[in-house]
């Protein structure tokens, strides 16, 4: 491919990417936007009034700590369990392979549907609570956090790590925390932010198993859209902010893992090296 | 410090038509300091006993003991064991000196003891001027350096070490195989030590068990198994031996003029005769058989030279290590009487 070719595709693929989100920001600044290209005039009244929108605010409060607490409850899960899989018990792995593939397969509606079914016979209190949000966002965005979970084990090489630390005298506890942990940073950060982003713009479970009760950012816009004076602009003002907090997210983790990419590559000498120098 | 027993410890991996038998009943008794070195080729069991010994695997059946306990059920964290693994796995996240002050912080030591004992260690091991970079930064020889104090920071009864020189190159081998002899000497551990390399077997252990097929063949001093090899596999496991399958006859082997000896044992089967190259000897009397010279390899003070030849009808062919002196005028092509030295011809059956 020459240089050009290159260029063109790398300049269409960012062109592609970067026009939904320009054309949403022009559109959360338009005045009236009717017959140009660009919007007629500018003002700021929109943002205005979304940031005095308490609805809003709320909204957007709820998917942010709804995605974290779904976040810190799969990482609580997933790591210890990726971790005893891999060292303990590799014989496991279809089923938890499977497991984490059902997500991607089964539409949420469906999978929605099936915790209704399921929580309405066994735990019929949870219906209608943010629990049961928190639950079902967890478990249909564990296999993020777990094929990233899983592939950075495999690459820092945690079998052997386990072992050097076992025969050092480590518990499995201590092994997690001072060995395994720190060394799967950058797998537990992309997978981490996947996690979160998938719970926080999430529409299916929220509306089938909790509804208005739990109004989050998806459902918001929803009514905004169904609303007969349209407040269009406001939905802008909305996906600029949701853009802008992934995209911070996403940020932090390339900043937190600069530098332990290359320290995982290079597996501190797990590889064999060819670089000897005493 | 402690004795070692391994009692009649078995391991099988896999079940069924597919299962290898790893170890097959092997019993060990290593006194305290003493270094043994397991030798052997690849899938002979000397990984998986080393091991058994740190608790990475569980045997199937018998018991080790370390300073006469049975730890044969417990955890690695409580036996009293270092381990140096062969691609070093030190901890990328820790420097060198947070690597080896690893076994002493989950033994939750105090700040000043873990300090006072990684500085004596990284003295100990030559690593100074790195211990405060992480491992990536540093060497595979510096690596193994670190995971040697590591291993030894807690002070354990024994350190186990699985071909710990294997990925480094020949120089740093050597130097660092010597130090590991000199640090072992210091500290008086008893040690084990998995290599497939015979050179090096020989010139770090106390005693060197040679092992194949699970089972050990022999445990003996390194110039006994280099001398005297007590199975057809140490014998040519061992010293670069020739191997000649001859027939007896009236109770004895003999291959022409190369050498006659005793039968090893009654029976009238065919036997393997192994001798070492530099046991054959050059004849200027006349006696001996003449043999064609293939090749010569030039070893510095030895040559080695690829002789050929038909004794009785059977064709011949083995190697000699002869001085370089004596040989320098031999080329490719030119005959040469030769004998063997009959004391140092071992004799096996061949069956078996």
């Amino acid at each position: 491919m020459s240089r050009t070719v290159k260029w063109a595709l790398f300049g269409g693929m960012v062109v592609y990417l970067a026009i939904p989100i320009i054309a949403a920001l022009l559109y959360s600044f338009s005045g009236r936007w009717t017959s140009h290209m660009l919007p007629d005039y500018y003002t700021l009244d929109h943002w205005r009034g979304a940031l005095n929108d308490q609805r809003l605010l709320m909204a957007l409060w709820r998917s942010t700590w709804m995605a974290l607490a779904v976040l810190v409850l799969d990482i609580l899960i997933v790591v210890p369990a990726v971790y005893w899989q891999r060292v303990h018990n590799p014989r496991i792995r279809p089923l938890t392979e499977l497991s984490a593939a059902i997500p991607f397969v089964l539409p949420f509606v469906v999978i929605a549907f099936g915790i209704l079914k399921i929580t309405g016979a066994a735990a019929p209190q949870l219906l209608g609570t943010p629990w049961i949000i928190w639950l079902g966002h967890a478990a249909v965005a564990f296999p993020f956090l777990y094929w990233a979970v899983d592939g950075a084990m495999a690459a820092a090489n945690v079998v052997r790590l386990n072992e050097a630390a076992s025969v050092c005298g480590a518990s499995p506890v201590q092994t997690l925390r001072y060995v395994v942990l720190p060394n799967i940073g950058a797998g537990l950060a992309a997978g981490g932010m996947l996690v979160f982003a998938t719970s926080f713009g999430e529409f299916a479970i929220v509306q089938i198993l909790v509804g208005a009760r739990f109004e989050n950012v998806s459902l918001y816009s929803l009514s905004l859209l169904a609303q007969t004076t349209s407040e269009a602009e406001k939905l802008a003002v909305l996906t600029i902010i949701t853009f802008v907090i992934l995209f911070a997210v996403s940020v932090g983790v390339v900043y937190a893992n600069r530098g332990r990419l290359g320290a995982v590559v290079a597996g501190g000498g797990l590889m064999v090296r060819d670089r000897d120098n005493e | 410090m402690s004795s070692v027993s391994v009692e009649q410890v078995s391991k099988r991996y896999g079940s069924g038509a597919g299962s290898v038998l790893a170890l097959d009943d092997v019993s060990l008794h290593v006194p305290s300091g003493e270094l043994v070195a397991l030798l052997g080729p690849s899938g002979c069991g000397k990984t998986t006993l080393l091991r058994c010994i740190a608790g990475l695997e569980s045997p199937d059946a018998g018991a080790v003991n370390i300073g006469g306990e049975d730890v044969t059920h417990h955890p690695p964290r409580h036996r009293s064991i270092g381990m140096v693994f062969q691609s070093y796995v030190l901890f990328p996240n820790m420097t060198l000196r947070q690597n080896i002050g690893f076994p002493l912080m989950v033994r939750k030591e105090s700040r000043t003891a873990i300090d006072t004992r990684v500085e004596e260690l990284v003295e100990l091991v030559g690593l100074t001027e790195q211990a405060d970079r992480y491992p990536h930064q540093v060497s595979g020889g510096q690596q193994q350096r670190g995971a040697l104090a590591r291993a030894l920071a807690p002070d354990p009864d024994v350190l186990l070490l699985d071909e710990p020189l294997s990925a480094l190159d020949a120089l740093v081998r050597v130097r660092l195989r010597d130090e590991i002899r000199r640090i072992q000497q210091l500290v008086r551990t008893t040690a084990f030590y998995v290599t497939h390399d015979q050179a090096e077997a020989m010139a770090i252990a106390d005693r060197v068990a040679v092992m194949n097929k699970g089972r050990v063949e022999q445990l003996d001093q390194p110039p006994q198994i280099y001398d005297a090899p007590a199975t057809r596999f140490s014998a040519g496991f061992v010293g670069n031996r020739n191997a000649l399958e001859v027939a007896p006859h009236a109770g004895r082997v003999r291959v022409g003029e190369l050498f006659d000896i005793p039968v090893p044992a009654p029976g009238a089967g065919p036997v393997i005769a192994f001798f070492r190259p530099e046991d054959v000897v050059v004849m200027k009397n006349g006696l001996g058989e003449a043999m064609l010279v293939e090749q010569r390899m030039f070893q510095g003070q030895m040559s080695r030279l690829s002789l050929q030849g038909e004794i009785e009808g059977q064709p011949v062919r083995f190697y000699a290590d002869l001085p370089t002196r004596e040989v320098v005028n031999v080329t490719p092509g030119e005959q040469l009487r030769v004998s063997v030295r009959a004391e140092h011809v071992r004799a096996f059956p061949a069956e078996g």
